[in-house]
């Protein structure tokens, strides 16, 4: 166990090394000078070059790469370009609102789709499934960011519950953060609530046709006693690795979500700082961002692991 | 039983044949066009425009029917890329595993945990802008990695299947074997898989256009007439409503077309 | 199970509408603003976020606009557009134009209560100027080639005369001497002073008490950033904001008129469909003029602008007041008909294909494209929008100039018309990259008159003599269709009813000592 957690977290900092590399790379690449950005049109190009020179842009690719690796590991993040203030500093309480808004979210998923999952697998078949299966795919195919559309116009201009944009100091008014961070979390739920049923449901189906369920059935054991006892605990492992992978992918459309709300989160202003090519704001929230996603993805392994022991001999295909 | 689970397919596949067919109408004829600003800005749903006007005064059925069609061409092209692309990589990586395996699953990795903009701007910096398949090449590349790693585990059940080892035993290559004996099985999971990849591409073309960072396709797409109207909820919030209906419509008929697919699956098996 | 689910969903149902009742108490602010009026205080909405705050690092048009109320140079500028003595009382140019003489002010204080010396000035010139602490900001201090202080009275001599000299010491921003903490608590000698800010959320400036001047009317104003179009509305209507600068027509249209006054001021920017003149087919006049004759700017106007906006039919505004000749704004009457027979005559009888890049983060912009668009099809030309970041713009349209045609709005960011005219001379003349003298000719516009021209503009030290002959390239620039000139964009501010004394300047700032509350 111990020697495959190992192997595992090697992975992670292999995977974040290649990342933190790529954006480094992608930056050389991308079109758009950070000194241009900054000046704008009206400065002669002597200032840009001067300014470019002040940043550290005009020294080698690699020196540039290797300074910030060191920075990193002794926990320096650089200074931003625009605000000339340590990023740190900057995206601190930023990272504070996603992760809130990753969790309500995440929290809303589970909370409602595990219960709604062995519910409709209880309540499956019958004449009224093809509609709750339908009302599952109309879900799914709702877009967080048309959500947070309608959101804005029905509780923002029509009844003023909340102003999207104007996101309330979290420590001042944390009711009304909380409120706004909350129709965030809706708009990110809906469809992977459906999702999520949908595919606690289908492990369930799938687990109950097994051998083992149905002869503990002709046994005379009542279904729902081997629902409980058996199916449920052999379903977690297929279920956590999906809840896995789901806070992976909340995380990329808080990116969407946080822009249509007005949430000043770090996917906002990830989009602003690449907008204003401000690269160690960049590098440092696409770094943090990463890291989640990878972490989520290992944890969800390793929890797997532990739960279902077989699984290491199949690597990690799981 | 089977009767049941065709329902969402029919009901899928005629919905998304309306659909279709409507678009197709649309790139013929419009009842007005989409283009004009002659129309009065801002006017409401109404029987002459029944999805009203923007504020250019254009009228917003006729683009919708416009955007539908460059939606769903945008959404193809992404879903092609991603599945063969990311079919080949599941294939060799699932077949034949080892080092090859271990290190295309990292790379996998790496670009799933490295964020779409970026990846969209990159794209757009190496190829240059304005070009038409600027939108689909980005998308594509973000897709690779879902189908690859579906593909993949598909690939690895089979490899040690009875029937493969023996079309192995009896000299058949390795490229015989992945594209003759096994994709047919595999395409039992990427047709599903297919259909999930369309609705996301279709979401993730829109949150582009939403971010815009310029990824935006010549003729507006749905998704990019969904970020214009969110600027204009005051004055014409009808613009948004049916701009986002529509994307919900297309995603859902596919949807339920893909339910069916998975359904006829479970009664193969 | 059912019972299960039940609890859910009450729980929350509850949670809701408990998380609704606090968010109501929050956003009713409606008494919030008779309360700043008594409290003789102010909201602003910006839509931008301010940048770095050292008034030597700050790049952003937006936070140079506001923190305009708390740095004051030698010299400031007025409404009128004249040059007026802030720091400095007096300033003295001798007869060669190479020596300027300022004399300071008595009893000019920063912020911190110190008195400014002649030795904090000569530092902030020499920050400004040396570029090791503001690269950003090197301007055109470079004429300088000795500062001196004697006394009171403060000698600069230039290596050559300038007519732009005051325009650029204007905005060399007086700071004491060695002070560290500009980027987090900037200090300086405005009628108004810093209080805090928040990255992305807001800042606050507080009356200064002691101003050597009038000082502002308001005791304390709060700039809130609100980056969303939306929410700068819903922030007025629901009294959460006062005064928001710089709306479009689209959000001016949703708002309450009976609450507000919308000011109509101008953005002193040329908005034009710039034509890339090396590039087939603008590099043939008649296509250009075809261009010019096809294009009804007042349609533009109303269709995208809902009528607010100054047609231009040159690189100049009305702003510039003497600069400016208005004749020039007619000089293509919209005429389908001759612009087809233009077009035909330069050998394309059925038009072209071609392609307007545009910043896609400028809604104007875009709207204006998107009508160009539609309006070229009259004359057989299919024009394809192509929306890019700012950046990309900034990199391939106007350092590298791999474009077609564009539309954009050119500035002046400090009080001459140069800034709008020199950018036209041609490679061939006046260099190009790091060795050119002049702004970035990113339309590759040449022209031999118009270089004899600028050159002659350029050297001359007679006012009158340099307006006429900034006139004369203006001219130029009409006559050869360089490019598209379409309007002046309007600069629309919405200011709460009972609040006056909003003044528009030529340049883009906001001065927040005129403003305020009617008792």
């Amino acid at each position: 166990m111990m020697k495959y957690v190992l192997k595992r977290i090697g992975m992670l900092v292999v995977t974040m090394l290649l990342v933190s590399f790529l954006t480094f790379l992608a930056f050389e690449l991308i079109s758009g000078d950070p000194a241009r950005s900054m000046l704008g049109t009206n400065a002669p190009s002597y200032q840009v070059d001067a300014l470019r020179h002040e940043l550290g842009l005009d020294q080698p690719f690699f020196l540039r790469y290797f300074k910030w690796l060191t920075g990193f590991f002794s926990g320096d993040l650089g200074i931003s370009y625009s605000y000339r203030q340590p990023v740190w500093d900057l995206i601190g309480s930023k990272l504070m609102i996603t992760i809130l808004l990753s969790l309500i979210s995440f929290a809303l998923i589970v909370i409602i789709s595990i219960p709604m999952g062995i519910f409709s697998y209880q309540w499956g078949g019958g004449p009224f499934e093809w509609i709750r299966t339908s009302f599952n795919q109309l879900c799914m195919a709702i877009p967080p960011f048309f959500t947070g559309i309608l959101l804005s116009y029905v509780f923002g201009i029509l009844f003023r519950v909340f102003s999207p944009g104007d996101f309330p100091d979290l420590y001042e008014e944390p009711g009304a953060a909380f409120l706004h961070l909350f129709f965030g979390a809706i708009c990110l739920s809906i469809p992977r609530i459906a999702m999520t049923t949908r595919m606690m449901r289908s492990t369930i189906v799938s687990e109950m046709n097994k051998a083992y369920v149905r002869t503990a059935i002709s046994r005379g054991n009542d279904r729902r006693s081997v629902l409980v006892t058996h199916v449920l605990k052999n379903s977690l492992t297929s279920v956590v690795s999906f809840l896995g992978q789901t806070m992976a992918e909340i995380l990329a459309a808080t990116i969407v979500v946080e822009q249509v709300l007005g949430i000043p989160g770090l996917g906002r202003f990830l989009v602003l700082s690449i907008a204003q090519r401000d690269y160690p704001v960049v590098q440092a929230i696409v770094v943090i961002l990463a890291f989640w996603v990878v972490l989520a993805g290992t944890l969800a392994d390793l929890i797997n692991q532990s739960i279902d022991p077989r699984l290491r001999l199949g690597g990690d295909l799981a | 039983m089977k009767k049941k689970m065709n329902r969402y397919l029919v009901v899928g596949l005629i919905i998304t044949g309306i659909i279709l067919a409507i678009t197709l109408i649309g790139v013929f004829w419009t009842p007005y066009s989409p283009t004009a600003m002659k129309y009065g800005r801002f006017q409401p749903p109404s029987p002459s425009h029944i999805f009203g006007t923007d504020n250019f005064g254009r009228d917003i059925f006729s683009r919708v029917l416009k955007g539908t069609g460059t939606t769903l061409s945008i959404a193809l092209a992404t879903v092609a890329i991603g599945a063969v692309a990311g079919t080949t990589i599941g294939a060799v990586t699932g077949y034949f595993g080892g080092v090859i395996d271990e290190l295309l699953m990292r790379l996998n990795d790496v670009l799933t945990a490295f964020p779409s903009i970026l990846l969209a701007l990159l794209i757009i910096s190496l190829v240059g802008p304005g070009k038409k398949y600027n939108v689909v090449l980005a998308l594509g590349l973000i897709f690779i990695p879902s189908f690859a790693r579906v593909t993949r585990t598909a690939f690895a059940s089979l490899r040690d299947m009875n029937y493969i080892t023996s079309a192995r035993l009896m000299g058949a290559g390795s490229g015989r074997i992945l594209f003759v004996h096994m994709l047919p099985n595999v395409l039992r999971i990427l047709l599903p898989a297919i259909t999930i990849g369309f609705n996301n591409a279709v979401l993730a073309e829109a949150s582009m256009s939403f971010l815009g960072i310029g990824v935006t396709p010549p003729d507006a797409s749905l998704g990019y007439m969904l970020s214009e109207a969110q600027g204009m909820l005051k004055a014409g919030p009808w613009y948004a409503i049916f701009t986002g209906l529509s994307i919900i419509l297309l995603v859902f008929g596919v949807g339920l077309i893909g339910e069916g697919l998975q359904a006829e699956n479970r009664e193969v098996v | 199970m059912r019972k299960k689910l039940m609890a859910i969903t009450l729980v929350t149902v509850m949670a809701l509408t408990l998380l609704a009742g606090c968010g109501k108490k929050t956003s009713d602010s409606q008494s919030k603003k008779n309360d700043r009026a008594a409290k003789n205080t102010l909201a602003v909405g910006v839509a931008q976020d301010f940048d770095s705050l050292d008034p030597d690092h700050m790049t952003v048009a937006g936070t140079k606009e506001i923190l305009f109320n708390v740095f004051e140079g030698l010299v400031k500028p007025n409404s009128e557009g004249e040059i007026v003595p802030a720091v400095a009382s007096e300033v003295e140019k001798s007869e060669d134009g190479k020596t300027y003489t300022f004399t300071l002010r008595e009893g000019v204080t920063f912020h911190n209560g110190d008195p400014v010396e002649m030795e904090d000035v000569i530092y902030s010139i020499n920050r400004r100027r040396d570029g090791k602490d503001a690269a950003a900001q090197l301007d055109a201090l470079s004429v300088i080639k000795k500062i001196k202080g004697d006394g009171n009275k403060l000698v600069i001599t230039l290596s050559e005369p300038s007519n732009e000299f005051l325009a650029f010491i204007m905005n060399a921003y007086i700071i004491p001497a060695d002070y560290k903490d500009l980027e987090t608590a900037p200090i300086g000698t405005g009628p108004y002073k810093f209080v805090s800010r928040k990255i992305q959320d807001s800042l606050v400036l507080e009356k200064y008490a002691d101003y050597w001047g009038e000082g502002g009317s308001i005791d304390k104003v709060t700039f809130k950033v609100l980056e969303k179009a939306e929410a700068l509305i819903t922030g007025l209507q629901s009294g959460a904001l006062d005064v928001v600068p710089h709306l479009s027509s689209d959000q001016i249209a949703q708002i309450d008129k009976s609450d507000f006054d919308i000011m109509e001021g101008n953005m002193n920017l040329v908005q034009a469909l710039y034509l890339n003149n090396a590039k087939k087919p603008f590099d043939d006049i008649r296509v250009r003029q075809a261009l010019c004759y096809a294009i009804d700017k007042q349609m533009v106007i109303d269709t995208g602008f809902d009528g607010y906006g100054t047609p231009l039919g040159t690189s100049m505004f009305p702003s510039f007041g003497k600069y400016y000749d208005e004749s020039l704004t007619d000089y293509y009457k919209p005429d389908i008909k001759k612009a087809k027979a233009l077009l035909k005559e330069a050998g394309y009888p059925n038009g072209f294909k071609m392609t307007i890049t545009v910043p896609s983060n400028y809604t104007p912009h875009v709207n204006a494209a998107t009508i160009l668009a539609e309006i070229l099809k009259e004359v057989g030309i299919t024009a394809t929008l192509e929306p890019i970041d700012m950046n990309t713009w900034l990199d391939k349209v106007y350092d590298k100039r791999q474009f077609q045609t564009t539309i954009t709005g050119l500035t002046s960011d400090n009080m001459t018309a140069r800034k709008l005219l020199d950018r036209f001379g041609s490679t061939k003349a006046f260099g190009d990259g790091d060795k050119r003298i002049v702004g970035n000719n990113f339309t590759n516009y040449s022209n031999k008159d118009y270089d004899k021209i600028l050159k002659k503009a350029l050297a001359a030290t007679d006012d009158e003599e340099q307006t006429e002959l900034y006139r004369q390239l203006e001219r130029n620039l009409t006559e050869n269709a360089a490019n598209v000139y379409l309007q002046d964009m309007a600069d629309l501010v919405a200011t709460r009813k009972g609040l006056s004394g909003l003044t528009f300047y030529p340049i883009y700032v906001l001065d927040i000592s005129t403003l305020k509350w009617e008792k």
